[in-house]
């Protein structure tokens, strides 16, 4: 097992409602011109889960799988939800009729209409039948300030350990092998760039040019990916050489320049981070997510 | 000489104020330093178009001359003179001792700022809250037989001064340098809107930037992004071409550096460029005599 320093880790509450969706006003402008009005993405999505695909949903837009978060009170106290949730951290729901009920996280998305962040969170499907829009979710975050003791060239970001530990990294020389479904080149990464910190927010891999939907067309939520020539240490950007190792956390997008939410797991600037091609990388088959998935 | 729809376009009052700069904490850098950064917001004495987009002491995404933002709205980046001032309009100190004194409108960073050049004895008389009153001419802009093309943030003075040619078919724009559209960054994505925004060419890999030679670039550039297509948002399209005007300077922030206003946009293969070293809008707009 890949030694990390887990037992120093903080474990804390944190507390965020589910979201309302929200959709603009008037209609979206699509890439190409297109107005259309763009639905799945906040609140509660009912019939889309981790493992299902990225693209194909009727008008959909960044469609996000279970139900989504945001964190309530003043600026801060928003920063701490987004930033200090990890993906495969447990959540609780604490008051509604769904009270008691658990969920994990599965994704983190920044870039929402009006400075809004979800932490995206799955809930089985008795769960979600039970929850309301507004209720309230404790994150018990557990993963920030986490490393992995032998390769400090390797900055873990919004992991759980229990996700680390999950991922069947195998340690080689100089580095580590993570299974992904997909490498993915810079050309195709786009929104997120520039944005800060890691914590938050997240990346997009575009799908608007031909060329591009037709790579990442089998991309399914919850897919483990590596963004080629993407650092992702202390803002993120490209850089010759690096990697980033993300979560698919949304899926495709018709504006320009956006679309398949990457939020981010860990990422290496030099050779510390190596692909290999695993089609069953998916979260489903490394966090608890309950019951089987057609 | 192309011909345009200039005869048809509004001519329109914009306003904005010169803003002061603002600065609340460190901001770390690509690889992890902090940095307390300036150059943006304001006005600056020493920073012209034509200057280099590198190399200032603790300089960040720096703009030349004077910053002002539009006030009618709560987010600047909404204001008519973010959507509807153009790379070349005239501007006018309406309020204040420089009172009465000409500029001209040099491009809209996304941050929120609106730039504008001013000769060197007006800037002395200026101050943080003077209105700035901008000509805005060049929405709607576009160029006979190329409806493809998406003009966009361009005066037809800077479009008429550009030295395009039709070549083949294709318009032939001198730019300084192509930039592969895997180096673009900040601002990718952000919004539908093409005109509010600029985005940034990437300059936090030391590496790439030595690679492609970017540590020449000036403020006022005129630069093509290779696979980037600007017609409704910024992003990658396989096969596009952008042309824009580089509105700021350099950055230390990771996804940051030099951005860019895109000016010319298609995917339909109808652009063109041809390196020139001097084709920077400090000499196509008359601010200064030589770079």
């Amino acid at each position: 097992m890949i030694r990390t320093n887990k037992e120093s880790l903080l474990e804390v509450a944190l507390i965020g409602e589910i979201t309302h969706p929200a959709v603009e006003g008037s209609y979206m402008t699509a890439w190409d011109g297109t107005p259309m009005v763009g639905m799945g993405r906040g609140g509660i999505v009912y019939n889309v889960k981790v493992g299902d695909p990225c693209f194909g949903w009727a008008w959909g837009e960044k469609v996000e799988p279970g139900a989504s978060a945001d964190g309530i009170g003043k600026d801060r106290e928003k920063g701490a939800f987004r930033n200090l949730s990890c993906i495969g951290n447990r959540v609780k729901v604490i008051d509604g009729e769904a009270k008691g009920e658990a969920g994990v996280v599965v994704g983190k998305r920044g870039y929402v209409a009006g400075g809004g962040h979800h932490v995206v969170i799955h809930f089985e499907e008795e769960a979600l039948e039970k929850l309301a829009i507004g209720d309230k979710v404790q994150v018990r975050a557990h993963g920030v300030g986490l490393s992995l003791v032998d390769h400090p060239g390797v900055r873990v970001v919004s992991s759980s350990p229990g996700l680390v530990e999950a991922m069947n990294l195998e340690e080689v020389e100089g580095g580590i092998v993570v299974p992904v479904t997909m490498e993915i080149p810079a050309d195709y990464v786009g929104q997120g760039s520039g944005g800060s910190p890691v914590e938050s927010s997240n990346w997009d891999v575009q799908t608007q040019s031909p060329d591009a939907v037709t790579a990442l067309k089998g991309l399914k939520l919850g897919d483990i990916v590596l963004l080629r020539d993407i650092l992702s240490a202390w803002g993120r950007g490209y850089y010759e050489g690096a990697a980033t190792v993300g979560v698919v956390s949304c899926g495709a997008s018709s504006r320009m320049g956006q679309g398949i939410g990457v939020s981010v797991l860990m990422t290496s600037r030099d050779e510390g981070l190596r692909p290999r091609i695993d089609p069953e990388a998916n979260l489903m088959n490394y966090l608890d997510l309950g019951g089987e998935r057609e | 000489m192309i011909e345009t729809n200039r005869d048809k376009l509004i001519e329109m009052a914009v306003q904005g104020e010169i803003i002061s700069p603002s600065s609340i904490s460190y901001r770390a850098t690509w690889d992890g330093q902090p940095k307390l950064a300036l150059g943006m917001g304001g006005i600056k004495y020493n920073l012209r178009v034509g200057d280099s987009c590198f190399g200032w002491a603790s300089g960040d995404h720096v703009e030349p001359g004077v910053t002002i933002q539009g006030k009618e709205r709560p987010s600047p980046s909404e204001c008519a003179l973010a959507l509807f001032a153009c790379i070349g309009n005239e501007a006018r100190v309406v309020s204040g001792e420089g009172k009465g004194a000409r500029g001209v409108f040099t491009g809209r960073h996304a941050g929120s700022d609106d730039i504008v050049w001013f000769g060197e004895e007006d800037l002395e008389k200026l101050a943080i809250g003077d209105k700035v009153q901008v000509k805005a001419h060049g929405v709607g802009l576009k160029i006979g037989g190329y409806d493809d093309v998406r003009v966009n943030k361009c005066s037809p003075r800077l479009l008429e001064s550009l030295g395009i040619e039709v070549v083949d078919g294709r318009l032939v724009v001198p730019v300084v340098k192509e930039v592969p559209g895997f180096l673009m960054g900040s601002g990718i994505g952000f919004w539908p809107l093409v005109e509010p925004v600029d985005y940034d060419i990437q300059t936090t890999d030391p590496k790439a930037v030595k690679k492609y030679g970017l540590e020449t670039l000036r403020l006022g550039d005129v630069v093509a992004l290779r696979d980037q297509l600007c017609i409704n948002g910024r992003g990658y399209y396989k096969g596009a071409l952008t042309v824009g005007v580089i509105i700021h300077g350099a950055s230390d922030y990771s996804g940051h550096g030099p951005g860019v206003n895109p000016i010319l946009s298609t995917k339909d293969g109808r652009l063109g460029t041809r390196l020139e070293a001097d084709a920077n809008i400090a000499l196509y707009l008359g601010l200064r005599d030589k770079l």
